[in-house]
C-alpha cells in the first residue's frame, strides 16, 4: 500500500516535469543529428581534398577543414555520449550513410538506383539490430 | 567494376581497419593508470594510435579518388565487424545473435550495394 501511495506521489511529481525532460532530449538529439551532419561533411572535404594533388593549397584547405570538422565532431560526441545512452548515439550514426548519398547525388552528381538505396537500407537496419544487441549494457 | 576501383574501394576499407585498431589502442591506453594527466595523453601507444588516426584520414582521401562518396559511409560500417572481433579476443566482450546478425546484414548491404548498384 505505501508502494502504491509512493508510486501515486512520484507520478504526480514527474507529470509536471515530462515536458521539460522531452525538451531536453529533443535538444539533446537535435545536437546529435548536428554533430552526424558535422561527421559527414568532414567526409566531403575528403572527397574534395582527394580532387587535388598532395599538399597543393586546394589539398591542404580541404584536408585541413576535413580534419578540424573531425576533431568538432569528435570532442562533441564525448559531450552528446554523456547525456545519452552509447546504443542510441550509435544507432543514430546510420544517418550517415543517408547524408553520404545526397552529398553524393546533390554535389558530386553521383547517381542513385534502387540497388544502392536497398543496399544502404540493409546496411542501416544492420546497424539499428547491431545496436540493440547492446540493449541493457548502456553503460559499456 | 573494374580493378582499379576494387583497389581503391579495398585501400578504403583497410583505413576502416586501421581505424578500429587505433580505438583498441586508445581503450588499452584508457584502461591503463598514469602518474600524471599529461602522461595519460603523451604516452607512445596514445599517440601511436592518433598517428594511425591521422594515417588513416590520409589513405580515405587518396581512395576518395576513385571510389564515390555516397559508398564511403556504406564502407565504414564494416567497422562494426572489427570492433566485435577486437572487443570479442581481445576486451572478452560477449556476443548475441542480434549482434551476429546486424553484421550479415551490414556485409548483405555493402554486397546488394556493390552488386545491384
Amino acid at each position: 500500500m505505501r508502494y502504491s501511495v509512493y508510486n501515486m506521489r512520484e507520478k504526480k511529481q514527474n507529470q509536471g516535469k515530462k515536458p521539460k525532460r522531452m525538451k531536453q532530449n529533443l535538444h539533446v538529439y537535435l545536437g546529435l543529428h548536428i554533430l552526424l551532419l558535422v561527421y559527414s561533411a568532414s567526409i566531403v572535404f575528403s572527397k574534395l581534398a582527394s580532387g587535388y594533388s598532395f599538399l597543393s593549397v586546394g589539398f591542404i584547405l580541404c584536408y585541413g577543414m576535413m580534419l578540424l570538422l573531425l576533431g568538432m565532431y569528435a570532442v562533441f560526441w564525448q559531450q552528446i555520449i554523456k547525456k545519452l545512452p552509447l546504443m542510441t548515439a550509435y544507432a543514430n550514426k546510420a544517418v550517415t550513410v543517408v547524408w553520404g548519398i545526397v552529398w553524393g547525388v546533390v554535389l558530386f552528381d553521383e547517381k542513385i538506383t534502387w540497388g544502392k538505396a536497398l543496399g544502404a537500407a540493409l546496411v542501416i537496419a544492420g546497424v539499428m539490430l547491431y545496436v540493440s544487441g547492446d540493449q541493457g549494457k548502456e553503460a559499456a | 567494376m573494374n580493378r582499379e576501383f576494387l583497389l581503391y574501394a579495398g585501400l578504403l576499407l583497410f583505413g576502416v581497419f586501421l581505424s578500429a585498431v587505433s580505438q583498441v589502442m586508445l581503450k588499452k591506453a584508457a584502461l591503463r593508470t598514469y602518474p600524471s594527466k599529461i602522461k595519460e595523453y603523451l604516452n607512445p601507444l596514445v599517440i601511436f594510435a592518433y598517428v594511425i588516426f591521422v594515417g588513416t584520414t590520409l589513405i580515405s582521401v587518396y581512395a576518395y579518388r576513385v571510389v564515390p562518396l555516397s559508398l564511403g559511409p556504406i564502407l565504414e560500417a564494416t567497422s562494426y565487424i572489427y570492433v566485435t572481433i577486437f572487443g570479442v579476443a581481445i576486451f572478452r566482450e560477449t556476443i548475441n545473435i542480434k549482434k551476429i546478425c546486424g553484421l550479415l546484414l551490414i556485409i548483405a548491404g555493402i554486397g546488394v550495394y556493390a552488386l545491384l548498384g
